[in-house]
C-alpha cells in the first residue's frame, strides 16, 4: 500500500468523496497510477486532467509512491 | 422574441445624418449575421489599403439572429472594422445588454461612416436617432461618461458603449467598453475615436417574434435545460475564467515573462490571494445570463485600492502577472481596472509592458526613454503608470501605443525577438507549447494572434472539449496526444468553421463549452426564421465566413509568411516545470500549416483561397 496526499482544484473538488481534502492522506494499492487515482476518485475520463506530483508534471501512467503529493487540475474552461 | 429585423442603421458622421436600409434574405441566408454579415459588408464597402484611422474606414456594430436576453448567451455584440493594430480584418466581441437592446430598437446592425467634426455621441431610441454634443465627455473615465450620459438622457434603462481616453488618443489597442466589459482586441476604440464618436446609447421597446413559436419554445427549453444541468456552467459560475489560472500554469498553458516560458509555478498562490482578498461575488454581463461567469472584485486598501467592479478575468490578470512576472495580485487588479476605465485592451497592454521590460533589460530602451522608470521584471509599481502612459500617449507610452510591431520597428531590429505577435496582434495568455492545435490557431486566425478563433486549443488538446464537433468528423481528442502535431492543421480548419458560429449567431462562445452544439443552434435558428438548417449547414456558412475574412486579408496583402508564428512561441521553455520538456517544442509548424491550407483549399505556396473553393462557397 502507498499513502499519498491529493489536492483537487476548482471543479474537481466535488469528486473528492470527502476523502481527499487538502492535507488528508489516501491509501492506495501499490502500483496505482494517476489514472488509477482518478478512477478511485470517480473522476470521469473526459475531464482533461493535468497532474503535478511533488510539483512536477506527470502523465496518467505515472506510478504513485509513498508520500507523493498530487495536485490535479481540469480546465473549467475558457477565458 | 427575436428574429431578424432585416434592418441596418447607417450613420454618416460627416453630415450627422442616418438612414435605415432593408437587408435582403439571400445575404442573411449566406452569412446569417454577426462577424459573417459584417465580413461581406466590409469586403464590399471598404477600399483596400485605406488608413484604418481615416474616415474611409467603417465600424460595424453587429448583432446576430440569436442575440436576445432570452437565449442563453444572447447578450452579445460584435464590432467589425479594419484594424489599426494589424491593418487587416478586425473584430471584437463584447458581452452585455447592448446587443439585445439594439435588436429591441429594431436594428440588426449599425454601420458607422465618416468622421464628425466635433466629438458626438448617438442616442438610438427605437426609430429616433439623435446626435448629441460630447465635448464635455472628452477626457473622462469610462464610468464617468457612462454615468453622465445616463443622467443627461434621464434614462437608467439604456445600454451604452463608449470609448475611453485611449480611443480619443487613437491608441491602436484602444477598446470599446460596455460598463466593465470590453470589445477589447484589435483597436475598435481607436477606429471609433478617429470618427469623433464617443459613445452610442441605445434603448428599444420592440419584441420581435419567432416564425415558429412552438418550435422555438421547444428548442429554447432544451437549450436552457442543458445549461442548467451543465457541470461547466456551474464551474464558470463558481470559479470564473480566473479559476483556470492554476491549471493552465500546471499544464504549461500560461505564457510567462514575455513568452520565455510556458509556466511560472506561481498561479496557485496568486489565485489563493485573489480568492481570500479580492473576490466578492459572481456576476452576469447581461440581464439574465444563466452562466454568470463574471467576477465582482475589489482591492480594499493601499496604493492599488479600487471600488467594487467587474474584473479579474483570466486573460487580464495573466497579462498583468505572468506576462510581466508580477506577484502582486492587487497591482494586477488595479492595473486592469485602470485599463477598463481608460479604454485600452488589457491583454495587449500587459503584453506591451512585458515587451518593454525585456527591451529595457537588454538596454534597447534607455533609462531616459523609459521615462526614468525602473522597468525591471516584476516591478508592480510601474504597471499602472505604464497603463496610464499608453492610454494618454505620454513618453514611453506613446511608443507602445502603436502596438508591438510598430514599437519594435522604432526601437530597432534587435527588439523583434521580443515582439511576440501574429499579424501584429500581441499574444494572449494561452501557450501552444501545452498543446499544438493552438499554434495553428494563432497563425491562421483572421484577426491575428487570437486564442478564441476557434476556441482555446488547449481545451481540445487536453481531451476535455469536442464541442460535439466529433459528429462532423473531428477526431476525438482522447485518441490523440496534446503534443502531437500531425493532424492538428486539418483539425484546426474544421474547428474554426464550426466554432466561429457563436460570433456569427450573436451569442457568447462559452455556451458551446457549456454544452450547446451546432445542432441546438440550428434548431433555434430554424424555428426563429422558418428556414430549415442543420449543424452541417452552419459549418458550411462558417467556412464561407472564414474565407470571406481571409479574402479581406489577402486583399490587404496577407500571405503565407503572415501565417507563421513567432519563433519564441514554439521554442523550449527557458525555465519552469517544462524547461527540459522537448515535447513542448513545435517541430514542424510549416507542416501543420501545409495541412491546414490543404484542408482549406488554399494555395499552399501563397495561402490564397483557390478558385474551386471560392466557387464551392459562392464567393467567386
Amino acid at each position: 500500500m502507498v499513502k499519498i496526499k491529493v489536492k483537487l482544484h476548482t471543479i474537481l473538488n466535488k469528486y473528492a468523496k470527502g476523502e481527499a481534502k487538502e492535507g488528508d492522506s489516501i491509501t492506495l494499492s501499490k502500483g496505482t497510477t494517476l489514472k488509477g487515482l482518478a478512477d478511485y476518485l470517480a473522476i470521469p475520463e473526459h475531464m482533461g486532467l493535468i497532474f503535478l506530483v511533488n510539483n512536477l508534471p506527470q502523465d496518467k501512467n505515472y506510478i504513485l509512491s509513498e508520500g507523493d503529493e498530487v495536485k490535479a487540475f481540469s480546465l473549467i474552461c475558457g477565458g | 422574441m427575436n428574429k431578424y429585423s432585416n434592418t441596418q442603421l447607417r450613420i454618416s458622421l460627416d453630415t450627422a445624418s442616418h438612414k435605415t436600409e432593408r437587408i435582403n434574405d439571400k445575404i442573411l441566408k449566406d452569412y446569417l449575421g454577426g462577424v459573417g454579415y459584417a465580413a461581406q459588408l466590409l469586403y464590399r464597402e471598404l477600399e483596400p489599403g485605406i488608413d484604418p484611422l481615416s474616415p474611409a474606414n467603417k465600424l460595424v456594430f453587429a448583432t446576430g439572429p440569436l442575440t436576445s436576453y432570452r437565449i442563453p448567451g444572447g447578450g452579445s455584440i460584435q464590432l467589425c472594422f479594419k484594424s489599426p493594430l494589424t491593418k487587416v480584418w478586425g473584430e471584437s466581441r463584447c458581452g452585455g445588454d447592448f446587443g439585445p437592446d439594439l435588436k429591441r430598437a429594431g436594428y440588426d446592425y449599425i454601420i458607422i461612416e465618416g468622421r464628425s467634426p466635433e466629438p458626438v455621441y448617438l442616442f438610438i431610441n427605437d426609430d429616433e436617432i439623435q446626435f448629441k454634443d460630447a465635448r464635455h465627455l472628452v477626457g473622462k473615465t469610462v464610468s464617468e461618461r457612462t454615468r453622465i450620459i445616463k443622467e443627461e438622457l434621464n434614462e437608467s434603462n439604456i445600454s451604452i458603449m463608449c470609448i475611453g481616453i485611449g480611443g480619443e488618443k487613437l491608441v491602436n489597442i484602444a477598446c470599446v467598453m460596455f460598463e466593465d466589459r470590453a470589445a477589447g482586441r484589435g483597436g475598435a476604440g481607436a477606429v471609433m475615436g478617429s470618427k469623433n464618436l464617443i459613445a452610442i446609447a441605445v434603448k428599444g421597446a420592440g419584441n420581435p417574434q419567432p416564425q415558429n413559436k412552438e418550435g422555438f419554445a421547444v428548442a429554447l427549453k432544451e437549450a436552457r435545460r442543458i445549461v442548467k444541468e451543465s457541470e461547466t456552467a456551474s464551474g464558470f459560475r463558481q470559479f470564473g475564467t480566473i479559476g483556470d489560472m492554476a491549471g493552465n500554469d500546471a499544464a504549461g498553458d500560461w505564457p510567462t515573462k514575455n513568452w520565455q516560458s510556458n509556466n511560472w509555478g506561481k498561479a496557485e498562490e496568486l489565485y489563493d490571494h485573489y480568492l481570500a482578498n479580492n473576490f466578492v461575488k459572481n456576476s452576469a454581463c447581461y440581464k439574465g445570463c444563466p452562466v454568470a461567469c463574471g467576477r465582482m472584485v475589489k482591492v480594499d486598501e493601499g496604493e492599488y485600492k479600487t471600488p467594487l467592479h467587474e474584473g479579474a478575468e483570466y486573460e487580464s490578470i495573466s497579462a498583468f502577472t505572468a506576462f510581466v512576472l508580477n506577484e502582486d495580485v492587487d497591482a494586477a487588479i488595479y492595473s486592469t481596472y485602470l485599463c477598463n476605465e481608460l479604454g485600452i485592451d488589457t491583454i495587449s497592454a500587459g503584453a506591451l509592458i512585458a515587451f518593454a521590460m525585456e527591451c529595457y533589460e537588454h538596454k534597447l530602451i534607455s533609462q531616459e526613454e523609459a521615462d526614468n522608470l525602473d522597468l525591471s521584471w516584476g516591478n508592480s509599481q510601474v504597471l499602472p503608470i505604464l497603463v496610464e502612459k499608453i492610454a494618454q500617449r505620454e513618453g514611453l507610452g506613446n511608443l507602445l501605443a502603436d502596438g508591438v510591431v510598430m514599437a519594435a520597428k522604432k526601437i530597432g531590429p534587435q527588439a523583434e525577438e521580443f515582439a511576440v505577435h501574429c499579424k501584429g496582434m500581441e499574444g494572449p495568455a494561452h501557450d501552444p507549447r501545452s498543446g499544438k492545435l493552438l499554434a495553428v490557431t494563432y497563425g491562421t486566425a483572421n484577426r491575428g494572434m487570437c486564442h478564441i478563433h476557434p476556441l482555446e486549443g488547449m481545451a481540445y488538446d487536453s481531451g476535455k472539449m469536442t464541442w460535439d464537433m466529433t459528429s462532423y468528423g473531428v477526431p476525438d481528442p482522447n485518441t490523440l496526444d496534446r503534443w502531437d502535431e500531425k493532424g492538428k492543421g486539418t483539425i484546426t480548419k474544421a474547428l474554426q468553421d464550426g466554432l466561429i458560429m457563436p460570433d456569427v449567431l450573436g451569442v457568447c462562445k462559452f455556451l458551446m463549452y457549456v454544452g450547446l452544439t451546432l445542432e441546438h443552434y440550428a434548431n433555434l435558428l430554424s424555428a426563429l426564421t422558418g428556414w430549415q438548417l442543420t449543424g452541417k449547414d452552419l459549418i458550411k456558412i462558417g467556412e464561407r465566413v472564414s474565407n470571406t475574412q481571409r479574402l479581406f486579408n489577402v486583399r490587404e496583402g496577407i500571405k503565407r509568411k503572415d501565417d507563421l508564428i513567432h519563433q519564441r512561441v514554439g521554442s523550449l521553455p527557458r525555465f519552469g516545470l517544462y524547461h527540459q520538456e522537448e515535447r513542448c517544442v513545435i517541430k514542424d509548424y510549416e507542416g501543420m500549416l501545409e495541412e491546414y491550407y490543404q484542408a482549406r483549399g488554399w494555395d499552399t505556396a501563397t495561402g490564397i483561397p483557390q478558385k474551386h473553393k471560392l466557387i464551392e462557397l459562392g464567393l467567386s
